[in-house]
């Protein structure tokens, strides 16, 4: 009963904690709900009409929705990895650290969850893949396996980030004993899921370019440059706005950890570069129309990707150095660049660049030059504003119980 | 005329061959017409096309109870049947193209002309090259004769089309139900429609009929 | 599978006629909400004992009735005993008239707007062949005046209703499957357009319902089994399934019908008489993309041609 209304006082609380903000907090919010409301609108017209509102076609049936979600996936788990690091750095505050980084990776597959909801034809029918009272189709198809590891890691996740808010609130010390083996049990899940993901693409002999084993390993590499790239950045801002320390040295450090995944990241993209240049066959065609655009039989040039796949290159290039080198990582500035940059060349890399190409050509030679349509982005946009709402209210409240300004009033 | 017979000791006959009595004329000419009578009501009868024949002159393939032939085209009633005009005219053996009668007839069968598949005595039926005849409504034992081995693949219902069911009644066709026999190949046809062209939404499809117009080998995909 | 032989133990020729405005009364309430219950929770159709089936069976047959104004026929016929379809497909035939494909639209109640068409034909230059049948130089576009052009072949493809499917495999949910006749079936209320299939499908066969489909009632083929001509709505894939309705009673294919020249064969690979078992024995055979081991039961082979 006690915990009831304990937990009961937590959620009015919390209520009020993200009502009360700065001005910048307001504007924030308010960007956040227009871009919901856009996107929400956006949807409604795609649940009403179908899938036609998009730009996808039967010979394109998968392409910006599914290419975020791939993206997200590597977000969410690279999130969590950041344990690791402040544990063996002992960074300070580690625990904040730590519950960011949960609280980041709940965002993100609360995004990843709902890219793929949106991509779905009928969703009010994602029952008939739930077991005892659907019918999945366990273990052949990689999808169910994806529904479980991402379901398990956002249960895992919320439950410590849940629990170790909670307990601050009350005031009270955390069990380590409980917390600390889930919070480890969330490193593996945090590959598992990637790898799961990556193993959805890799399933497919229909499509060579992503019929590879290479594919999962760079998706572990891609996601350890943008999960961090983003947590990063998320720190800076927190910082700036006062609602959170944490030293530099801690911030370079993760730097540091990013330039050693984006130098795998890229030495990962050089093997795939020889494999398709040294001896090119008729798969090879998808890398070709990635980075250089193909002529089509009778004509036609296609060059759609080459200028995105040629920025995405040079975006982690640059980050690569500006995070290797010590002198650019101490600076801030560079450093904040190096992020940005890192997280944007993955985005591109990893959410369209490997969309598109896998499905262009289509598995009877035809080219479709695929791009979002209005709706596809306003629902994306959406997504994310979604996202970035949900992670800012429970980092207002996370906050707010680190400062001690929200605690449980304990009775008279 | 009588032949003298030794008078042997015990009054037999030598070998014991007894001649036969003397048969009356009449006896003979009546076998002979009769026999005459059999042979040509064969013969006669072998080109009636209501009563049966031998098997291994004109029915050269035989249904095997796995699908039904379809019968023969009609032909047009102008021309049947061809002994109308035909019994009274001399052949003309010489292989020219027809340009008094028939001359409205498109023919392109490689090297062979008219008198290689019509009869040349009665052109109501047709004619393998021995000169065996074949009837009108049998025409595919004609069409084998040159065209053999196309007759296994279209008695197993790889070539040419069968309708119905593939379990149960099923039909196929005599050759010249699709290979008209004067001009067996097939002629080109107009395809039906191709199918719509994937466009991004708002897009104008620039492989659309008016890009497609201008013949330069380098605008649009394959539209050529 | 299992299910399936059941299934055709039990009732060997199931057929129903739908009831018509009596049915409809009952599920009016529900629908008049623009939500039924009884089809939101109909379960797969693996899972549905006779009974449910035939409910369903009613149900759809008196939803058609009032959506096209005409009575349908619906089915759910399972498949014969001992019998695996194959299909053959003599490409020194094919004229690329695109008959088959246009029969294929009419038989199998498929969207007119947007377009669906389940089979697609290729046009290939004689000359692109030296390196092998190259896909990549195939036209589905083509639009000369006649067919065939000079120095092209043509090739349709639709589903191949693979042995090993890659796309029954990554089905999330189960609902497409291959049949015992080796017919790879949807169930189109189980579908959650997830659209995995299509990504996995290595020749294009299915296509998904980016819209409502439109399928003008003068039009509607009425005789149609719940697996494979049944109308769809939108959200949901398709594909070729053989004729379903007519294989499983032992007719031919709507396009092996339409084909003007004879060049698609339908039988049964188990029966050594069939036409596709003799051109297995006879013919020099083909599938596409055999590297990738889906193990086809559409092949091509080359009947030969005079010229």
């Amino acid at each position: 009963m006690n915990f009831i209304k304990g937990f009961f006082g937590f959620t009015v609380g919390s209520l009020r904690v993200v009502l009360k903000g700065t001005g910048a907090y307001y504007a924030w919010m308010a960007l956040l709900f227009v871009l919901m409301a856009v996107g929400g609108a956006a949807y409604l017209a795609q649940f009403s009409e179908g899938l036609g509102v998009t730009n996808l076609k039967d010979q394109l049936s998968w392409g910006f929705y599914i290419g975020n979600f791939a993206f997200l996936v590597g977000v969410a788990a690279a999130a969590v990895v950041l344990v690791i690091p402040a544990y063996v750095y002992g960074w300070k505050p580690t625990k904040e650290v730590v519950l960011l980084g949960e609280l980041m990776a709940v965002a993100a597959i609360v995004m990843c969850m709902l890219f793929v909801t949106v991509d779905v034809g009928r969703p009010e029918m994602v029952w008939h893949m739930m077991p005892f009272i659907g019918t999945p189709n366990f273990p052949f198809s990689m999808l169910t396996w994806d529904v479980l590891v991402l379901s398990a890691y956002l249960a895992v996740n919320l439950f410590v980030v849940t629990y170790l808010t909670y307990t601050s609130y009350l005031g009270r010390p955390y069990n380590a004993r409980l917390v600390l083996p889930i919070v480890f049990l969330s490193i593996p899940l945090a590959i598992g899921i990637h790898t799961v993901t990556a193993f959805l693409f890799v399933a497919l002999p229909a499509r060579p370019f992503w019929h590879g084993a290479i594919l999962a390993p760079r998706f572990i590499a891609s996601a350890f440059c943008s999960g961090p790239a983003l947590l990063l950045l998320i720190f800076m801002v927190l910082r700036k706005v006062g609602a959170f320390k944490i030293r530099d040295e801690a911030l370079v450090k993760v730097g540091e950890l990013m330039a050693y995944a984006m130098a795998v990241n890229l030495f990962l993209l050089g093997t795939e570069v020889f494999k398709e240049l040294y001896y090119p066959t008729a798969h090879s065609i998808h890398a070709e129309f990635q980075w250089f655009g193909i002529e089509e039989h009778g004509g036609g040039h296609h060059v759609g990707l080459a200028a995105w796949a040629w920025m995405a290159l040079s975006f982690n290039l640059t980050a690569f150095v500006l995070l290797a080198v010590p002198a650019f990582r101490h600076k801030t500035s560079l450093l904040t660049l190096g992020c940005v940059l890192a997280f944007c060349g993955v985005y591109i890399e990893k959410g369209m660049g490997l969309l598109l190409p896998g499905m262009t050509p289509g598995v009877l030679g035809e080219i479709y030059e695929y791009a979002p349509s209005a709706t596809e982005i306003a629902v994306g946009v959406g997504i994310w504003g979604t996202g970035a709402l949900l992670f800012t209210l429970m980092v207002k409240v996370t906050m707010a119980i680190n400062d001690g300004e929200f605690r449980r009033k304990s009775p008279a | 005329m009588e032949t003298p017979v030794p008078e042997s000791p015990d009054g037999e006959p030598p070998g014991g061959y007894t001649p036969p009595p003397h048969q009356p004329l009449i006896w003979g000419l009546l076998g002979t017409v009769a026999l005459l009578v059999v042979a040509g009501t064969t013969m006669r009868l072998a080109q009636n096309p209501d009563a049966p024949r031998p098997a291994n002159v004109l029915r050269a393939l035989p249904d095997d109870g796995k699908a039904t032939l379809a019968d023969e085209p009609e032909m047009d009633d102008e021309y049947d049947p061809c002994s109308d005009c035909h019994e009274d005219e001399e052949t003309n053996f010489t292989v020219r193209e027809m340009d008094e009668e028939h001359d409205e007839l498109e023919f392109k069968h490689g090297t062979t002309w008219c008198l290689d598949c019509h009869d040349i005595e009665d052109r109501d039926y047709l004619h393998l090259a021995g000169g065996t005849k074949v009837d009108f409504d049998d025409t595919s034992t004609l069409c084998g004769q040159c065209h053999g081995a196309k007759i296994p693949d279209w008695k197993a219902g790889i070539h040419g089309k069968r309708t119905g069911h593939w379990r149960g009644d099923k039909t196929y066709q005599p050759c010249i139900s699709c290979h008209d026999p004067h001009v067996p190949g097939f002629e080109p046809v107009k395809p039906e429609a191709p199918p719509e062209r994937p466009t991004l939404i708002g897009a104008e499809d620039h492989h659309a009929p008016e890009a497609a117009e201008v013949d330069a080998p380098e605008k649009g995909a394959g539209d050529e | 599978m299992s299910s399936d032989s059941k299934r055709a133990s039990r009732r060997e020729f199931f057929k129903v006629l739908g009831a018509g405005a009596a049915t409809a009364a009952v599920t009016a309430p529900t629908a008049a909400l623009g939500f039924d219950l009884d089809t939101f929770f109909q379960k797969h159709f693996r899972r549905m004992d006779d009974d449910e089936l035939q409910a369903v069976i009613e149900r759809k047959a008196a939803e058609y009735a009032k959506t096209y104004g005409k009575e349908f026929t619906v089915k759910a016929t399972p498949a014969y005993e001992d019998v695996l379809f194959g299909y053959g497909l003599d490409i020194s035939r094919c004229i690329g008239c695109r008959r088959c494909v246009h029969a294929c639209v009419e038989e199998n109640n498929q969207s007119r707007d947007p377009e669906i068409q389940w089979i697609r034909v290729l046009e290939f230059e004689r000359e692109s062949a030296i390196r092998g049948i190259d896909l990549e130089a195939g036209n589905p576009y083509y639009d000369p005046e006649t067919v065939p052009q000079k120095d092209k072949f043509y090739m349709p493809i639709a589903c191949m209703q693979c042995e090993d499917s890659p796309c029954t495999n990554v089905c999330p949910t189960g609902a497409t499957w291959r049949s015992n006749d080796g017919i790879v079936v949807i169930d189109y209320d189980w579908c959650i357009g997830c659209r995995y299939c299509m990504a996995a499908c290595p020749y294009g066969a299915r296509h998904f319902n980016w819209k409502e489909p439109t399928l003008p009632a003068d039009e509607v083929n009425t005789n149609i089994h719940l697996l494979g001509n049944a109308p769809r709505k939108k959200g949901v894939v398709e594909k070729c399934h053989w004729c379903i309705h007519r294989t499983r009673e032992g007719k031919y294919p709507a396009c092996l019908e339409a084909c003007p020249v004879g060049a698609r064969k339908f039988g049964n690979l188990l029966d050594p008489d069939s036409e596709i078992r003799q051109i297995m024995a006879t013919k020099r055979t083909f599938v596409l993309k055999s590297e990738l081991g889906t193990n086809p039961k559409f092949f091509y082979f080359f009947g030969g041609a005079e010229r």
